[in-house]
């Protein structure tokens, strides 16, 4: 599946593919609910798979197990080999020695696929301006959600696995490469930034620092 | 059998079950085949092996020991062909057959038995052995 | 003093005094110029006389001198490349630095005299490109091999910004892939002996086995492996670099990413040498806080050590437990410190806050309910016949080999060798407290797993004296390069606002001089060696890890097991990558 690159608020991004929107939308009801309770499937029970660079990759292991326990989402099974996962989760910083690799194991991941990108290091290079880290993954991958953090709390890696989910329900595939109009229709993403800028405004008390 | 009239069994649902089992095989290969995307990137088709090209191929001569393990695999098959006609024909052969087929079986067991002590089915180092022979040698030295 | 006095009157009788040059350091290692015709013959006889046998090459490092500004007693050199050697029976450090003139120098090899020298010499090569005369495969190590320049070089940029911006399109991804591709007649290996074709296994940079990014390409004959090369370098971000565009203050946040499950532990060894440069003694409070913390990230390092080791030798279930006592370990850390793992809690002079009112019932707490725990994974997982059968007997290595191949840490006290820089060293503190070592005497992978199992024990003691004796005073020292300063009279008096403002924006200013802290942290001895040219930067950072040589030796010590083996191998030399690659 070919892929470009497109910036955070472009809307004309979203949309690829053969068909239109308005065709998408006006299939048969059957095909549609058929669509959506694969949809419903994949969204709840996103595969990740076993690939962590860093120090994000220590976090993303302690989301799995039971304190923070993301299995509860779908994320049960971890898969060792690409062609078996549905999530990539750039867990670390991305080394210039590690591109080719990641590129080719993304290239063996199979449809649907998406990329998480976790960790400042990997959403833009974090605080290594240095010579042997490309600044983002977003370099060379299409990235889907990206997780702020040095490394990102478990909890909050759980939220960028359920904001994809999210998505990832509402995404319009289609069901066979023979019949159908073809090409992925995905949902507008707005930041959490923006949505939570309400509650963040109206938060006035904070616990000190000085009592346990 | 105990009875010794023979009557002969319907041959038609094999044949319907074995219909049933290629359809559903049919039917199951054809909408992997046509459901869900399709998709080809550069390295798509290449083997998995941890990111990275492969050295060389995979088919290689295999080294002896794998070898002797099939060898062994294929007498102890052998052996479990022979006790499955013999228990065919069980109720037939009665007190003679059943000592025959004991005798065949300790054969083999002894085989079997000569086997694991010289090490035939030990694969890669023993730990405990080479554990002792270095508690050996440091006990020599220090003398 | 008297040591150094008499070893380096050894080194005069025997070569001639005007190769020999002798240099006063900060830390009081002694350290000598010599000769680049004569650093053979030095080193052999340092390493074989008998009364000092530095039988153990601590470090190899080079440094470029080209843009030092401060005029030193020392010989003139535009790279220099130094030498640090350990004694064990005398319990001293030696520095040797040769004098390099040239833009690309060359000098012998020291791999024939010492096995472990062979990475250390690659890794200057490829930061540096000084080329070593006989080194048996002298290639780039960190780097990609299609990379041009030499990073720690004063001219080769350092950030990333001030590259081109990075893209792949795919002929670049077709021609780095096939530099990645593993030729092994480079290497000296036969494809084929008489009877079977060997297959060349990659355990590639993305594996679930591997804790990390990390390959090794296997030489198989069959099951057995009949060789093994690591390649590292898929995780290195610079950090020695990084150095040298980071203030002193602002540096310590890419120290706790070094050793990234060893967290306040890297800021530890860091700024012991800032403060030895600096001159900065800290009160005692500050050494206790210090060792507290330090310890319960050993126990949180050790503890993901055992989870995922028991997982790779099979037991799907103990990880599960250790996290979550982990995170009991984080609750605490979070509320002294504030982040979980990379807390980036100390400071220059001291540590960044007091700590909190309560923190004594939630330290007293975990110490209460954690020694019932480790009983518990006791009985699950050393007493268990499927582990030991798999850790018995495998990865063996002797203590002569140990020290040969530069393993400290646990990997030595298993060889039955009862060595701990704490101990024997003792810094921050450590002097005062009162605990063992635990040692074990086959040196094989169930004896490295009692032996963390043992020290996890012994912090825990430590932590609970650390609890009862916490002394009252200031969380930081009274000295003019502190980082940054008390804040209570930053409010008050001008002066102190003033260094205040200097030494968080600017970067305080450490004299010139050299010095070196030595640790011994989760994994093994860690060290920081420190030039600093007297501005706010420091001029050279070497950062001595104790996983680079465990990962070397690991070809050596897993010849003849199966690739089963190598995983218990991996699994119990407890490395981390960004320890090895930085």
């Amino acid at each position: 599946m070919k892929w470009w690159v497109s910036k955070a608020g472009d809307t004309t991004g979203n949309i690829s593919g053969s068909g239109t929107m308005e065709e998408a939308v006006s299939k048969s009801i059957m095909l549609t609910s058929l669509q959506d309770l694969v949809a419903w499937g994949r969204k709840n029970s996103m595969w990740p798979f076993h690939f962590g660079l860093s120090c994000c990759f220590v976090e993303m292991a302690t989301s799995i197990t039971s304190k923070y326990d993301v299995a509860r989402f779908g994320a049960e099974v971890i898969r060792g080999t690409p062609r078996e996962a549905d999530v990539m989760v750039i867990a670390g910083t991305v080394f210039i020695k590690m591109v080719p690799i990641i590129k080719r194991l993304h290239e063996q991941m199979m449809e649907p696929r998406w990329v998480i990108s976790m960790g400042s290091c990997a959403n833009s290079g974090g605080m290594y301006d240095i010579y042997s880290v490309v600044q983002g993954v977003d370099k060379f991958l299409p990235v889907d959600v990206y997780v702020p953090g040095c490394p990102p709390r478990p909890d909050a890696f759980m939220q960028g696995l359920l904001l994809l989910a999210d998505a990832v329900g509402k995404e319009k595939r289609p069901l066979s490469w023979v019949i159908g109009a073809q090409g992925v229709i995905k949902p507008q993403l707005t930041s959490m930034k923006d949505r939570k800028r309400e509650e963040r405004m109206n938060t006035v008390q904070f616990r000190g620092i000085d009592e346990v | 059998m105990p009875g010794h009239k023979i009557y002969s069994t319907p041959l038609w649902p094999l044949f319907l079950y074995a219909g049933i089992v290629m359809l559903l095989l049919a039917i199951i290969l054809s909408l992997s085949y046509v459901l869900g995307q399709h998709h080809k990137d550069r390295a798509t088709d290449k083997p998995y092996e941890g990111g990275i090209e492969q050295t060389g191929s995979a088919r290689l001569r295999f080294s002896a020991q794998f070898y002797l393990v099939a060898m062994l695999f294929v007498i102890f098959d052998i052996e479990a062909v022979f006790i499955m006609l013999w228990a065919l024909g069980f109720y037939e052969l009665g007190w003679p057959g059943y000592i025959g087929a004991s005798v065949f079986i300790a054969q083999l067991v002894v085989v079997l038995i000569y086997e694991w002590g010289t090490g035939a089915l030990d694969i890669g180092i023993n730990g405990k052995k080479l554990l002792k022979a270095m508690q050996y040698r440091k006990l020599n030295s220090s003398q | 003093m008297r040591f150094a006095n008499s070893i380096l009157q050894h080194l005069q009788d025997h070569f001639s005094a005007d190769v020999l040059q002798q240099q006063i350091t900060v830390d009081e290692i002694p350290t000598v110029w010599v000769a680049k015709e004569k650093i053979i013959p030095v080193i052999q006889y340092l390493k074989s006389n008998k009364h000092q046998s530095f039988s153990f090459l601590y470090d190899l490092c080079g440094i470029d001198e080209r843009n030092k500004t401060k005029k030193t007693t020392a010989p003139p050199s535009d790279f220099t490349v130094v030498y640090h050697l350990f004694s064990y029976n005398q319990n001293h450090f030696i520095r040797i630095k040769v004098a390099l003139r040239g833009a690309y120098p060359c000098l012998p090899s020291l791999s024939s005299v010492y096995k472990n020298a062979n990475w250390y010499e690659r890794e200057v090569y490829d930061m540096f490109g000084i080329r070593f005369e006989g080194h048996p495969h002298l290639q780039r190590i960190l780097m990609p091999r299609t990379w041009e320049g030499h990073p720690l070089r004063k001219e080769h940029p350092a950030r990333a910004t001030e590259m081109e911006p990075y893209q792949l399109w795919d002929e670049k991804q077709d021609i780095e892939q096939e530099a990645l591709q593993f030729k092994p007649e480079e290497w000296g290996m036969q494809r084929e002996s008489d009877d079977a074709d060997f297959m060349f296994l990659n355990i590639g940079p993305q594996h679930p086995g591997t804790h990390g990014v990390l390959r090794i390409i296997l030489q198989l004959n069959g099951e057995d492996i009949v060789d093994a090369v690591p390649e590292i370098g898929f995780h290195h971000r610079g950090a020695e670099k990084m150095g040298e565009r980071q203030s002193w203050h602002t540096y310590i946040p890419y120290t706790d990413r070094v050793d990234y499950l060893g967290g306040v532990m890297n800021n530890l060894a860091y700024l012991l040498a800032v403060e030895k440069l600096a001159g900065i003694k800290v009160p005692d409070r500050v050494k206790v806080i210090r060792v507290m913390l330090c310890e319960l990230f050993r126990v949180a390092s050790h503890l993901v050590w055992f989870g995922t080791f028991a997982q790779d030798v099979g037991q799907l279930s103990p990880v599960f437990y250790m996290f979550t006592d982990r995170e009991k370990i984080f609750d605490i850390i979070e509320a002294i410190c504030g982040g979980r793992m990379h807390p980036n809690w100390f400071r220059i002079g001291g540590v960044s806050q007091d700590l909190p009112k309560g923190w004594e019932q939630l330290v007293r707490s975990f110490v209460d309910h954690f020694p019932k725990q480790l009983k518990e994974y006791n009985n699950m997982v050393i007493r268990n016949s499927i582990f030991r059968a798999r850790t018995r007997g495998i990865g063996v290595y002797t203590l002569e080999e140990a020290i040969e191949w530069g393993v400290t840490g646990a990997g030595l006290r298993a060889c039955g060798f009862e060595w701990d820089f704490r101990k024997k060293r003792p810094y921050s503190g450590y002097e005062m407290f009162d605990f063992d070592i635990p040692v074990a005497h086959n040196g094989d992978c169930y004896d490295r797993s009692v032996v963390r199992v043992e020290e996890m024990r012994q912090s825990l003691r430590i932590i609970e004296q650390c609890i009862n004796n916490m002394p009252e005073g200031s969380y930081k020292a009274d000295h003019p390069l502190t980082t940054p300063p008390v804040k209570q009279y930053t409010m008050q008096d001008i002066e102190t606002l003033i260094t205040h403002f200097l030494n968080v924006s600017w970067g305080p200013v450490i004299p010139a001089g050299e010095a070196m802290s030595c640790i011994e942290a989760t994994k093994g001895a860690n060290s920081y060696y420190l030039t600093s040219d007297g501005s706010t930067a420091a001029y050279r950072v070497r950062i001595r890890t104790p996983s680079f040589p465990h990962m070397q030796m690991v070809p050596y010590i897993s010849k003849g097991y199966t690739v089963a083996d190598l995983l218990s191998i991996l699994g119990s030399v407890d490395f981390v990558l960004a320890d090895i690659d930085r």
